[in-house]
């Protein structure tokens, strides 16, 4: 609307009516490109309830048998547990480093250029070779493959750069005199974190281990190579989908999309409600 | 980042030593095994394993096969189809989110980025039922009569492969645009006005390269993800729409030969990291991240 629409210098009526036209041409690309996006989507959760042995249309009557089947099958609870492990933990260690990396990049020291690079790394490694380093790694380093041993280290590693990127800039922003204040007063360091630092950065590290938290709990390509018989629940969507097309799919899809979107809620009003208490 | 080397250091600060867990970290768990990697790429494989024979067999036979760099252009083909297709799709969208005002605003970003919150190999996979035979664009164009028999073409090609990019990663093209075209002083748009700028004009003039650093970021960010594609060519693509994701991993899924894999993952490596150079010439690598 107001912000960048942009007006000409004609006479005022023309000009509104050129605007009113931009704007109505814009809402309406907007729902073109919201039916883009959630068109596939509700046709997923339509076809989750048809009662057909083939995934498609016509739509033949509705049934819930489709979700009894992915609920009661303990594969897909096994790899929902493996998945909310693997997310809280790797999002609160990584959570952690990225902190204590944001903290300390608002020193200057040697090598800070290249170890700001070392820390895109992972993002910027193409995610099909993202997968097969980590094979090459502990294979080679004949490592077990399985959610603890080589899926969780690598999950850490995966959502550092993306909690780094978040945390940064919320804590190169702070204002250092409230820390300076607190030094001349007599507080010692630790206390000039734990009083004064943490208090003001707290949301942003409560939505950071949130987005980290969607960040593993999503992520695919690169568990798939070293999550060995072991499964999380994209993986054990792809199994599903490479083994066969099973009727059930589009209900495994939707009990995985729901979940994803709960754990988000959660996420995002905790960081909200943090957000306000200071 | 500029602001921070900016300052010069005043004394040294114990505190910068925070860094070293992290930075230990990734060098155990992101350079290290790069550099296996790579080292593999030299390595042998056979049918008993692999081992560390140096040779450089392995982009030998890469070399030799034209096939590879076939893919490897059609990879780098379609990722750029792909980054100016979100480009194109994602610029009026971000336009449109920065336009409104107030909790409207909220409410379609939140819209924007729901589908998001689900893994992509689910929003990938929505697309079978719905190019399938019996999907629903057949459906409609049954319907409508367009067409009296189901078409067969709409999945496993090229096609297919450029959708479902588009879709699974347009939100990493909107987003940063979004950022960037929020970011602009509205004064400046109404002083073109002023000036006597039309509409059209003050937006390449200036809307357009003040959201630049939007859309560099979004293209990258884009253009990245597309070239390590692996799932949405494999579901959707066929072999016509294969990429060069899909040549690696049957190299450890199927025929076990890690050497050669590790030697097409290098060479995928360095051809992204080539184009980030190109591009790093432009703007500098930290900003496209952490400036959106």
């Amino acid at each position: 609307m107001a912000t960048l629409a942009v007006t000409a210098s004609a006479p005022l009526d023309t000009r509104q009516r050129g605007e009113r036209a931009r704007r109505m041409l814009l809402w309406a690309y907007a729902g073109l490109f919201y039916c883009f996006l959630y068109l596939p989507i509700l046709l997923l959760v339509v076809l989750s309830f048809n009662d057909s042995q083939t995934i498609g249309l016509p739509f033949q009557g509705v049934t819930l048998r489709w979700y009894e089947e992915v609920l009661g099958s303990p594969e897909m609870l096994r790899s929902i547990l493996n998945s909310v492990v693997l997310g809280v933990v790797s999002a609160a260690v990584a959570t952690l480093l990225a902190l204590l990396l944001a903290l300390g990049f608002r020193q200057e020291f040697p090598l800070k250029g290249l170890l700001m690079k070392i820390i895109l790394l992972p993002i910027l490694i193409p995610g099909i070779v993202g997968g097969v380093i980590y094979l090459v790694f502990f294979g080679f380093g004949e490592v077990q493959f399985g959610v603890w041993t080589t899926a969780l280290p690598v999950h850490i590693t995966w959502v550092l750069p993306f909690a780094f990127l978040t945390l940064f800039p919320r804590i190169h922003g702070l204002d250092r005199s409230l820390e300076e204040a607190a030094a001349d007063l007599g507080a010692r360091p630790l206390t000039v974190f734990r009083r004064v630092v943490f208090p003001i950065i707290k949301p942003g590290v409560v939505a950071t281990a949130m987005f980290a938290f969607t960040l593993s709990f999503d992520e695919f390509i690169r568990t798939l190579f070293v999550i060995g018989n072991q499964r999380t629940v994209p993986v054990h969507l792809w199994t599903l989908l490479s083994d066969q097309m099973a009727p059930f799919l589009p209900a495994v899809g939707v009990v995985i999309t729901v979940i994803s979107m709960l754990v988000s809620f959660v996420g995002f009003a905790a960081s909200a409600r943090a957000g306000r208490a200071h | 980042m500029a602001a921070v080397s900016s300052v010069p250091p005043r004394r040294r600060d114990l505190r910068a030593l925070l860094v070293i867990p992290g930075a230990l970290w990734l060098l155990a768990f992101a350079v290290a095994p790069l550099a296996i990697l790579f080292a593999m790429s030299f390595w042998t494989s056979s049918i008993f394993g692999t081992t560390t024979d140096l040779t450089l067999d392995n982009y030998r036979v890469i070399a030799d096969d034209p096939i590879y760099f076939q893919v490897l252009l059609q990879t780098l083909r379609i990722a750029l189809t792909v980054t100016a297709l979100s480009l194109l799709v994602g610029y009026p969208m971000a336009y449109f989110l920065a336009s409104l005002r107030g909790p409207k605003r909220g409410v379609f970003l939140v819209l924007l980025f729901l589908p998001f919150w689900s893994s992509y190999v689910v929003r990938t996979f929505v697309w079978l039922p719905m190019l399938g035979r019996n999907g629903l664009v057949n459906a409609v164009l049954l319907q409508l009569g367009i067409i009296s028999e189901p078409l067969d073409w709409l999945l496993y090609n090229e096609g297919a492969t450029h959708i479902g990019l588009v879709y699974v990663y347009t939100l990493f093209m909107t987003l940063p645009l979004y950022l960037s075209l929020d970011r602009i002083d509205r004064n400046l748009i109404d002083a073109a006005a002023d000036l006597g700028a039309g509409p059209f004009r003050a937006f390449f003039r200036v809307v357009f390269p003040l959201s630049m650093p939007g859309v560099l970021s979004g293209c990258v960010m884009v253009f990245l993800l597309a070239c390590g594609a692996y799932v949405t060519p494999q579901l959707l693509g066929g072999t016509s729409g294969m990429m060069f994701g899909n040549v690696i991993a049957p190299q450890y899924t199927v025929t076990n030969n890690w050497a050669l894999g590790a030697a097409l993952s290098v060479i995928l490596v360095i051809v992204v990291f080539l184009c980030l150079v190109i591009f790093g010439r432009r703007v500098r690598l930290n900003d496209i991240f952490i400036g959106g």
